[in-house]
């Protein structure tokens, strides 16, 4: 299945917040969808779940378009609620049953996921009753049911602790490893780097960039080098050593500050360089090519972390 | 329309064994076995009608009256054939005083003369009569012994007395006045349960939406199907309940129907016709119905639980409004006022009943009523899913009606 947003514009009052934005998920890699609060994830998340219908431009499912209530989707919206003074397995059951499982299908699917996440003692008890962590357990359950084909997920990993969030992102892993499409947004850069084989990013309503999570590093990377030495003490004063002895060359700062980024602006300045660093009085500790983590392009790219 | 099930089936459940219903029912129908049974359980405490004639010679209800008789011998011997040489006598006042704080007797008489009595109570109940009977006692012995003046004898003046024309009454239409209290109880009926199960319908969709449980829920199915599945739902569950209820009033009413007093038999007999029947169950399911939509839009409309009485004080005190006009219309159901209510779906749903109940209703204006009410049921209902949806997208701020209505209707939904 491959799910294309094209040229998607939305608008509340005069405010457009999307400004016509594109981008594809495949099944079978999960796509990591990342922005700053009010960038738009969540806006994009419900117009293509057609809780709001966008102004303009579409969504397809392999090239026709996407009706998400004829599809088994499993939708965690961002705002997550269920009902809390109703008990919890006739409620998750309810929930497969209006996704179109029959009866004893959705008993199933919903027997399936509370043991899955450990909380078979709470089926018959009322949702109120159990802990926040708990809650968000079967919220993610809910989302879960009925084998959905497509998985939509708003934040999934907010309010989980490391242990759970481990639980959840093996799920997901799982059903990418069955094909299944995989969206989710998030703010959690380090999750969406394990799990993700794609990622989208969305700033102020516009796609910044889309694809592939290896690729886009790499570009991000290129032409960059980086540069770490056994002691802290020298760093500044190597990198004005290196301006003046490389013009053009720009050096900055890492973001953990632990050593310097090199861009040689696509020079063929590697093999100099290192020549260069054997002359000098340093102890180098790492030198070779500059990989940027998710969130080194997420900075670059919309300014500060979310 | 399996949809439509799975929801109805989920939400008539939570309805029909929600701990609150269950209590709220169970103890109604104990008030309507008590009420039905009220005639039977009087009848086990009540010594006898007060005023008459008991087998000793004295009269009941008075064994625990004392008298202070009349220095006319005459009088005072008819007095005493009339309550019984038993009748306890006091010598004064100040006696007699003294016996009723004593509370040697309840009621205490002091006779004058034949037609001069003064009735004497330490503490009077609501239900207390005997000095009226005195009254009637005295006046009795008077015209009797007057009619003994003039030459005539007692069975003389009874012949007399019961000289009567003999006429019939033939009602083409219906009549008020026997109709009047039961079409007066099934407007109560209607008005509880409208009240009771629009609540519950709105409150049930306003934590659907303070829980934010309603994002899930119109990305799972269409708003069509949940709200038209809560409703219904709503809706059955209020038929079960109150039908329980006049199904327990129905058998007590049959088991103590012989302890009651005629008017009562008369009242609750031969007084309900089909066509007022149908009125009433058409105006009134539709008119529930139309009801329920309205609460369910409005509960859609709050953010927070807090904030759903003062959204749904519109709509309360509409049909506050409608019960008003409809007991205003018990008094004159051919006004004018009355006429439009009738028509009009807000308030036709328990003024139609009570006009069919108690005048012949033209049939222009019943047809017009139905085609109004199953009109506005079916606007209603559409803009009730309208706003639903808009509900789903809008929390925070209160918006005012005016404006939820317009831009529910605006928006494009599925």
């Amino acid at each position: 299945m491959r799910l294309d947003v094209v040229n998607v514009k939305k608008s509340f009052g005069d405010k457009e917040i999307l400004h016509g934005i594109s981008f594809s998920v495949t099944s079978g890699r999960a796509m990591g969808f990342l922005g700053r609060n009010g960038a738009g994830k969540s806006t994009t998340i419900r117009c293509l779940m057609d809780v709001f219908r966008q102004d303009s431009g579409d969504f397809l499912l392999d090239g026709q378009p996407f009706e998400p209530w004829k599809m088994r989707i499993g939708y965690l919206p961002e705002e997550r609620g269920m009902y809390q003074k109703n008990k919890v397995l006739p409620q998750l059951a309810y929930f497969a049953r209006l996704r179109g499982a029959s009866k004893a299908d959705a008993l199933r699917s919903a027997n399936y996921w509370i043991d899955y996440f450990e909380l078979g003692e709470f089926k018959n008890k009322n949702l109120e009753t159990l802990s926040k962590g708990n809650q968000q357990k079967i919220q993610i359950a809910q989302s879960f049911l009925n084998e959905p084909d497509i998985l939509i997920l708003d934040e999934p990993f907010s309010g989980l602790d490391p242990v759970n969030a481990q639980v959840f992102k093996d799920t997901i892993a799982d059903f990418v490893r069955q094909g299944k499409l995989v969206i989710f947004s998030s703010h959690q850069m380090g999750y969406v780097e394990e799990v993700c084989d794609d990622v989208t990013l969305i700033h102020e309503g516009d796609i910044v960039l889309s694809g592939s999570l290896d690729r886009i590093k790499r570009e991000e990377g290129r032409d960059k080098l980086y540069l770490s030495l056994a002691q802290d003490e020298g760093q500044d004063e190597l990198t004005r050593a290196l301006q003046s002895a490389f013009p053009g060359l720009l050096v900055t700062n890492s973001r953990d500050g632990e050593g310097l980024i090199l861009d040689t602006q696509g020079q063929a300045l590697q093999d100099r360089l290192l020549k260069w660093l054997a002359g000098q009085q340093v102890t180098v500790r790492r030198f070779g090519l500059y990989e940027p983590s998710l969130t080194d392009i997420f900075i670059e790219k919309v300014g500060e972390t979310a | 329309m399996k949809d439509f099930l799975t929801v109805f089936q989920y939400e008539f459940k939570i309805q029909l064994f929600k701990r609150a219903a269950i209590v709220t029912m169970v103890v109604i129908m104990l008030i309507m076995a008590v009420v039905t049974s009220l005639p039977r359980i009087i009848s086990l405490f009540d010594s006898g009608e007060p005023g008459g004639q008991k087998a000793d010679g004295g009269i009941s209800g008075f064994e625990k009256a004392g008298y202070l008789m009349p220095e006319d011998e005459q009088t005072r011997l008819a007095l005493l054939a009339v309550l019984g040489s038993e009748a306890p006598g006091y010598a004064d006042r100040a006696a007699l005083e003294k016996a009723l704080a004593d509370k040697d007797i309840e009621v205490g008489f002091v006779v004058a003369d034949d037609l001069s009595y003064e009735a004497v109570y330490q503490d009077r109940s609501m239900t207390e009569q005997r000095d009226q009977i005195m009254g009637d006692i005295l006046t009795a012995m008077k015209k009797e012994r007057m009619l003994l003046e003039h030459g005539l004898s007692g069975e003389d003046y009874a012949a007399i007395e019961a000289a009567r024309a003999q006429g019939t009454t033939t009602i083409l239409g219906q009549d008020s006045t026997s109709n009047y209290a039961i079409t007066f109880l099934l407007l109560l009926l209607v008005y509880f349960i409208v009240l009771m199960y629009g609540s519950s319908v709105s409150s049930v969709i306003a934590r659907e939406k303070d829980s934010r449980t309603m994002e899930i829920l119109i990305t799972s199915t269409r708003p069509t199907k949940l709200i038209i599945g809560k409703v219904a739902a709503s809706g059955l569950a209020a038929l079960i309940q109150f039908g329980l209820v006049i199904l327990v009033s129905y058998l007590g009413i049959q088991f103590n129907k012989s302890t009651y007093p005629p008017e009562v038999l008369m009242m609750i007999s031969g007084t309900i016709t089909p066509g007022y029947m149908w009125s009433y169950a058409f105006f009134s399911f539709f008119g529930f119905i139309l009801y329920l939509f309205l609460y369910a839009a409005l509960g859609s409309t709050v953010s927070k639980m807090e904030d759903l009485a003062s959204a749904t004080g519109l709509v309360q005190f509409l049909f506050i409004a409608g019960y008003l006009l409809a007991t205003f219309a018990a008094q004159m159901p051919n006004s004018a006022v009355a006429v439009v209510g009738s028509i009009i779906p807000f308030t036709s749903i328990m003024v139609m009943p009570i006009r069919f109940g108690l005048v012949t209703v033209p049939w222009v204006e019943v047809v017009a009523a139905g085609v109004l009410m199953l009109a506005f049921v079916a606007f209603f209902a559409y803009l009730s899913i309208k706003i639903y949806r808009w509900g789903s997208l809008n929390y925070g701020n209160k918006t005012k009606l005016t404006r939820i209505v317009r831009e529910a209707l605006r928006r494009e939904h599925r």
